[in-house]
């Protein structure tokens, strides 16, 4: 197309819609409708099969559940939020004070990263039971499983994060006499911030997941336990029903970084 | 080698004097014997073959490489008593900008950090606002470094250079990234506002039409090991515009440059 004829297709009345909106619109029902068309195939396909609601329930079923057992499933979600939320914040807290001891002693580094990577290395399904061993059936063992979950993502995304600085801009310091700590807190932690964000969506998501492990070890309340009990007692769409509350918990946990990152990391 | 740069002359007091100093690199020399006087306010431009230590001598000068041997001084002191005082500013050929900082915000970075090394950090007659005006930025005060094109931002980073009134302003290839037209408008602005401050300027850069357009003097360093080849100065009068460019004197230092980057 050449250039002359571009204003044209622009300008162009569209009864009222302009062509940005209609794109927009566009960007939206695409998705949506392809969610929406795949429930539909879902509920009718169970229906005109008669699978049988233990085996996999119709999402009719278990819209049910959420009207009917609304009560069960939010006492079991706090517990299952706090847990997370906690974890997040100590696994989290603890890899940035980890990392900022590794940036500035090379020592420390080399004693304690081999650990790191070890710990990682520990499938959180079989740490889960020894610390629910250690710490017995409350939440601390869950906030522990939360917490080593979000813990070497983000060690190593900050440790990237905190050593992202250009060789310049280091001598630019220097020309200004800047201290350690002038450096650190002007220069390496803002610098660092785009890296600590993007292990933190990571964290988002997966510390819903430890302390889901966690309750599955040994609990009486949280949603990792409702999965348990309505799985052994074929309550099928409780189960479903659970499952979707505690994927809906890891995607409001990630959208609220996503919009704490825009909100902060303007640059 | 021109004598004129060396000796030196009756009543011109000197900004940085570099006497028979070295920097080694381990085993590699990055430049060797280096002996030289810069007049207080002279404009003198630095060239030479890729490698042959341009960036290094400033580096040298800007205490952020030792000497091996022999002796650096700006304005009678040591380097590190002169970075300490802010005798000084660098300004890179990236702009170096804090992205996260405003325009403003990274003009004023030098105002806030120091102290705690016991500097009395100087306070230039120009607040950063009036040398964002100075540098043509009026009104892009709050605009984050990523929000302004390149030749802005290396503008930006010259206002910061300025903020605590150096004596003297290290320029390691500062336009180099930028293209030819931006280039050109800079070189005019920066004349203006070495006209302006009265700082003196070292200025390193790859272009020979930069280096004879902007310069008093030019300083042709040679590779392997550096060191300097010839003092050139430029004969031609201040204020300099566009259309000296394309004068045959403009041309024939031009070509002379040419041929002594040639034999090096």
């Amino acid at each position: 197309m050449s250039v002359s004829e571009a204003p044209l297709a622009v300008t162009q009345p569209e009864k009222g819609i302009s062509a940005d909106a209609r794109s927009r619109i566009f960007n939206i029902a695409i998705p949506l409708g392809t969610a929406i068309s795949l429930l539909l195939i879902w509920q009718f396909g169970v229906r005109i099969f008669e699978v049988p609601n233990y085996i996999a329930p119709a999402p009719s079923d278990i819209i049910a559940v959420f009207r009917e057992d609304f009560p069960l499933l939010a006492r079991n979600f706090w517990p299952t939020l706090i847990e997370s939320l906690s974890g997040f914040f100590v696994g989290n807290l603890a890899a940035i004070l980890i990392a900022i001891a590794f940036v500035h002693s090379r020592t420390v580094e080399r004693a304690f990263f081999p650990i790191a990577v070890f710990i990682n290395t520990i499938p959180i399904l079989a740490i889960a039971p020894i610390l629910v061993l250690l710490f017995g059936p409350g939440m601390t063992a869950k906030v522990l499983i939360a917490a080593l979950i979000c813990f070497f993502p983000t060690l190593v995304n900050m440790v990237r994060g905190l050593q992202a600085v250009s060789p310049q801009t280091l001598e630019l310091a220097r020309i200004l006499s800047a201290s350690k700590s002038e450096v650190f807190w002007k220069i390496r932690l803002p610098s660092s911030l785009p890296f600590l964000f993007s292990a933190l969506k990571i964290a988002a998501t997966t510390c819903v997941i430890g302390a889901i492990v966690g309750e599955w070890i040994g609990a009486d309340v949280g949603l990792g336990a409702l999965i348990i009990d309505s799985t052994f007692n074929f309550r099928s769409p409780l189960l479903y029903a659970t499952v979707f509350v505690s994927s809906g918990l890891s995607v409001f946990l990630f959208v609220s970084v996503t919009v704490a990152e825009k909100l902060i990391v303007r640059w | 080698m021109d004598g004129s740069a060396t000796k030196k002359l009756e009543g011109r007091s000197i900004a940085a004097s570099l006497s028979h100093a070295s920097v080694k690199f381990g085993n590699f020399t990055a430049l060797e014997d280096i002996s030289l006087d810069i007049g207080a306010g002279e404009f003198w431009t630095i060239l030479g073959p890729s490698g042959c230590g341009k960036s290094t001598m400033l580096r040298l000068v800007s205490d952020l490489v030792p000497p091996a041997t022999g002796k650096v001084e700006i304005l009678g002191k040591t380097t590190e008593a002169a970075r300490l005082a802010r005798e000084f500013a660098f300004v890179f050929q990236d702009a170096t900008l804090l992205p996260w900082r405003s325009a403003l915000k990274n003009v004023e970075l030098p105002l806030e950090v120091g102290r705690k090394r016991g500097i009395d950090v100087p306070r230039g007659d120009r607040t950063p606002k009036e040398l964002l005006e100075l540098v043509g930025l009026s009104g892009r005060e709050d605009a984050l470094p990523h929000e302004l094109s390149g030749g802005m931002r290396q503008r930006v980073a010259i206002a910061r250079a300025l903020v605590c009134q150096p004596k003297l302003l290290l320029m390691d290839e500062p336009f180099g990234a930028l293209d030819e037209m931006t280039r050109d408008r800079l070189n005019l602005q920066l004349l203006d506002i070495w006209k302006e401050t009265g700082t003196t300027i070292l200025f390193v850069t790859h272009s020979i039409p930069e280096a004879v357009f902007l310069g008093q003097r030019v300083l042709m360093l040679q590779a392997l090991p550096g060191r300097v080849k010839e003092v050139v100065n430029i004969g031609l009068a201040y204020p300099r515009e566009t259309p000296l460019r394309e004068t045959p004197e403009f041309n024939s230092y031009c070509g002379r440059l040419r041929r002594l980057l040639e034999e090096c």
